[in-house]
């Protein structure tokens, strides 16, 4: 305890400072005085007494004081010295806080859908189920059947308890324009499992989640966000009903504000238990369903259990699971890997993130980008710190000659960076509040909008604190040390200008503005890359004409159209929708183009010979109605369309694309050609009929995929949502005004998402649209602080030999051979950082790979103009100093030495 | 001839003087070392004050103001019971200390 008498003395006597200064000195002075009197002499007094201002000094040490005053006297006198010097300040600061800001809004966006733990209780004990034959097997293993769940929740003894979900969305509306919601199907255990009570009412019960639902019918919980938008946070919601996809299902719980689902970017607005499933899919309920891949899985450890325990007992379990479980549909191979599965634990306390999954590598991308141009600004100002310490040489050197050591020098230094440093966070933290917001408003679509909690942590504080020191340090400590590292004696022999000092300063700040050359190169080369795929991308031909096409996508209530009326139904909306004024064609498919959805099976084509590569048979579908090639502008290249004479009692007819055709009969005529499908049913051969030109078949970044379409009016089992395309002219309101009603007066129920195919392809961009944006702004930022840093540098440099060019100059030297004594410097400069750029370039181009399209990371011609770009900026930056220089009179340059 | 006092003993004479003196202002506290000591040890008395404000730290001293017989104000410290006991402790260790170093010595 005597530790804290102590501390609370240190305290009683900080506050009295003034007052301990007073005593001391007075009791020193009495010393002194009584001394004097003693032996007669004041100065013998004082040599006996010894050094009063250093024993004051240490006195003050005693209490701790000492650190905390040279702080406040270097914060303060830090403060002053750049309050004197507002250009430097201004100009660093500013750079600072576009570099921190940028590099904290993306961090916060990193920290919020990928490190931030999921609110719920302990969440570290939270593992996430995968399967697949390997751990790493991720991105196909996350997801499993419902049978697979079911068996897993039934006997599994490893964790404390399981739950599943999917998210989803549900139509909230009752008929006409859909109104989505994020959706989540959840096991009857979700909530208990996570922790999660309910704010109002009660979550779901075990018994919730039997098929078909529980005792008490179809029930929903939502979100707290979601009852205070939808319902005004009043307390009556709790009985109330909903209707999902046109389906009434009872309200009887409301989650915590603090609660937004296990997603990162898409809080959920309503879950359903996964029994309610039935309900909503009449025609084929997943429950049963051996490969349907739909649901996700978490775990939570028993409190004394490990992960290495739970992780092999869920081993053992595996082989009972799998054999339960496999799909009858599968062929041999497929159902003998299947069998060789295990179950694989992931850490689960970040939950997952679709953003996290999609945008990772972009977002990691932009995390370097950020993060090399902080690097840029901090050599520039490093470069700024050097050229002022060669002015403040003076200065530190008499303090170096009066005493003060050294280290002591360099931490004033220090503490100037650091306060430079420290503002330019504070200011950055406030634009990257901003600037995340807006990133995330960039990345949000009209189907996805994100909605990430962005709100700042300590993860995101510790974050800016740690680079702001670091960067203080960084652009700090060489100038410090070069500025102290001269003797006291040197340096104040030397005339106030410092006319011929070694030229070992100006060979430090040469390589600092190397460092920059090279790393402002491959920010433009990324910029250039991201630039490029985007025009790729733009200038794509994706095989079909995607302007002025509508695209409406319409679902029919499953449980009152029964499969035998929705071919009607929809033939009779298809040719009300042909005759509209405006519309110049129009057409259906199952599937939107370049819609992300995928409908493949293997097949046989007659004649072939299957190889043995992935995929080789493998058959991308869409059922599609007569006209749809016409109404997309796909040229048709053999054969003939669809037309209503392929009805359900002709033979099946299937058009291929030209991959298609060309893979499977290289050098024969298709048209014919018999190709049968796997998979149940009855009859699944179809002749070929026609070939089309290929296009794009889910993604407009896919490679060449082997197409099929069969025709809709051969389709014996409708499903009950289809897409509609309209070819139409002149405006598109007054045609989205005029497809809405005309669709629900054919069927009131039907529900509607009508977009411009244009729009939707738009959407499916934003990532590179946003990767490329950012990069160029980022690059061009990297490109104006180097060639600062480079006009800086050379000035510099030319106003140092003004001496040596006035007596070149009266000697005779042309002014061409003056400025390329400057310029000399700067081809040098750029020789080496080109160099090392390219060479970075060349090394970092395999990280960006992946968000690239339509050329490679090393792509000579980019490189190439990132270079010209970059030395013709520097060109011109160092141009205007070497100019000056070689204009000025050498009388004026030779007066002044 | 004048001898430097040993390092690490100065808290230890300081405490010994206000355990013999009572109430004593630093002037008489470095008069009095020099005295007892006929003038040999020799401390350079400005290095009293730090001392004196760490063992205020330490609580082994309290101080106050009072008044000198020359009509001069003064700060005043005595001992407190922390400070008699980090005496004792000084004490017995620097006499052990001494003790091993004389043995050392006395041995032929």
């Amino acid at each position: 305890m005597e530790w804290l008498n102590e501390l609370g003395r240190r305290l009683r006597q900080l506050f009295r400072r003034k007052q301990w200064e007073d005593d001391l000195a007075e009791e020193m002075r009495l010393h002194l005085d009584l001394r004097a009197a003693d032996k007669g002499s004041e100065a013998i007094a004082k040599r006996k007494f010894g050094n009063a201002a250093l024993l004051r000094e240490q006195s003050r040490g005693v209490w701790g004081w000492t650190f905390w005053d040279a702080l406040a006297q270097d914060v303060r006198y830090a403060m002053r010295t750049l309050a004197a010097n507002k250009g430097f300040a201004a100009a660093a600061i500013l750079s600072l806080t576009l570099g921190i800001g940028a590099n904290t809004a993306i961090f916060s966006i990193v920290n919020a859908v990928m490190l931030r733990s999921l609110p719920v209780e302990d969440p570290h004990r939270l593992v996430a189920l995968h399967v697949g034959n390997a751990p790493g097997d991720r991105r196909r293993g996350a997801v499993v059947t419902n049978p697979i769940w079911e068996a897993v929740r039934d006997s599994q003894q490893a964790f404390s308890g399981v739950l599943a979900y999917s998210p989803d969305r549900f139509d909230l509306a009752a008929g006409g324009e859909s109104h989505f919601s994020n959706g989540l199907w959840v096991s009857g255990d979700f909530f208990r499992v996570l922790g999660v009570p309910a704010l109002r009412g009660r979550v779901f019960t075990t018994d919730d989640d039997r098929h078909g639902g529980g005792r008490s019918g179809p029930v929903a919980v939502v979100s707290y966000a979601f009852w205070q938008a939808n319902f005004g946070g009043d307390s009556n919601v709790l009985g109330r009903t909903i209707s999902l996809n046109r389906h009434n299902f009872e309200i009887i719980g409301v989650t915590p504000p603090w609660f937004r689902g296990l997603v990162a970017d898409q809080p959920f607005d309503v879950a359903i238990p996964i029994g309610c499933e039935p309900l909503l899919h009449t025609d084929e309920s997943a429950l049963g369903h051996r490969s349907w891949w739909w649901l996700r899985m978490m775990g939570r450890l028993k409190p004394e259990a490990t992960f290495e325990q739970a992780q092999a007992q869920m081993n053992s379990l595996a082989p009972e699971i799998n054999r339960a479980t496999v799909p009858t549909a599968w062929d041999a191979k497929g159902r003998e890997r299947y069998l060789k599965r295990s179950f694989w634990l992931q850490s689960g306390a970040a939950g997952i993130s679709i953003t996290g999954s999609t945008y990772k590598t972009a977002l990691f991308t932009l995390m370097s980008v950020v993060g090399l141009v902080l690097l840029i600004a901090c050599l520039n100002i490093a470069n700024l710190l050097l050229a002022r310490a060669t002015s403040r040489q003076r200065e530190i050197s008499i303090r170096l000659a009066i005493g003060a050591s050294r280290s002591r020098v360099i931490r004033q230094l220090l503490t100037e960076s650091l306060v430079l440093a420290l503002v330019g966070a504070a200011c950055g933290l406030l634009f990257s509040a901003w600037g995340a917001r807006l990133l995330v408003r960039l990345l949000s679509t009209k189907t996805n909008q994100l909605d990430i909690n962005l709100s700042p942590d300590l993860h995101v504080l510790a974050f800016t604190v740690a680079i702001a020191v670091l960067t203080g340090l960084l652009f700090g400590l060489v100038p410090a040390l070069r500025a102290t590292g001269i003797g006291p004696n040197q340096a104040l022999k030397e005339n106030a200008r410092g006319a011929v000092h070694g030229g070992s300063r100006f060979t430090l700040g040469k390589a600092l503005v190397t460092g920059q050359v090279a790393l402002s190169l491959m920010l433009l080369t990324a910029a250039g890359l991201f630039l490029g795929t985007m025009r790729n991308f733009l200038k794509l031909d994706p095989g079909f004409n995607p302007h002025n096409v509508l695209v409406v996508q319409a679902a029919v209530p499953a449980d009152r159209i029964q499969q035998k009326l929705r071919a009607p139904l929809f033939s009779k909306i298809l040719s009300d929708l042909r005759r509209r004024p405006n519309v110049r064609s129009a057409a259906s498919s199952t599937l939107a183009p370049v819609g992300h959805y995928f409908w493949n099976q293997d097949s046989h084509p007659e004649g072939y010979q299957p190889q043995p590569v992935e995929d080789d048979t493998l058959v991308n579908l869409n059922r599609v109605s007569p006209g749809y090639f016409r109404t997309m502008e796909t040229r048709l290249l053999m054969g003939r369309d669809f037309s209503d004479r392929d009805t359900l009692a002709s033979p099946q007819a299937m058009i291929v694309g030209e991959e298609t055709a060309r893979h499977f009969w290289a050098n024969q005529n298709p048209i014919g050609k018999t190709i049968t499908m796997d998979g149940p049913g009855k009859n699944n051969s179809y002749q070929v009929i026609g070939v089309v030109k290929d296009a794009k078949y889910a993604e407009l970044n896919e490679p060449l995929l082997k197409t099929g379409f069969v025709a809709s009016t051969q389709d014996a089992e409708p499903g009950p949502d289809l897409h509609f395309e309209i070819r139409f002219d002149g405006p598109m309101e007054a045609l989205v005004a005029a497809v809405r009603p005309a669709i629900g007066a054919i069927n009131k129920d039907a529900a509607l998402e009508i977009r411009t195919l244009d729009a939707r392809i738009s959407d499916s961009l934003v990532q590179p649209r946003l990767v490329a944006l950012l990069s160029s702004f980022f690059g061009m930022l990297a490109l104006l602080l180097a060639t600062i840093g480079l006009y800086g540098v050379i000035s510099y440099a030319a106003a140092r030999r003004r001496g040596e060019i006035g007596i070149r100059m009266a000697l005779g030297a042309a002014e061409g051979a003056v400025t390329w004594l400057i310029l000399r410097d700067v081809a040098f400069i750029l020789a080496i950082g080109t160099a090392l750029g390219i060479g970075a370039s060349l090394v970092a181009g395999r990280f960006i790979k992946s968000l690239l399209f339509g050329l490679e990371p090393t792509n000579p011609e980019t490189l190439a103009m990132a270079a010209a770009v970059l030395c013709a900026s520097a060109i011109f930056a160092a141009y205007l100093p070497a100019r000056r220089a070689s204009k000025m009179d050498p009388m004026t340059a030779l007066r002044e030495e | 001839m004048r001898d430097e006092i040993p390092p690490g003993t100065l808290y230890m004479l300081i405490l010994k003087t206000l355990m013999r003196g009572g109430e004593l202002h630093g002037y008489e506290i470095a008069n009095s070392i020099q005295q007892i000591s006929d003038d040999i040890l020799q401390v350079e008395e400005g290095s009293l004050y730090p001392a004196l404000q760490r063992m205020l730290l330490k609580g082994w001293v309290t101080a106050e103001w009072g008044v000198t017989a020359g009509n001069r104000r003064a700060r005043y410290y005595r001992l407190t019971a922390a400070g008699r006991k980090q005496l004792q402790t000084e004490l017995a260790q620097f006499q052990r200390v001494n003790g091993a170093i004389q043995r050392i010595l006395q041995t032929t």
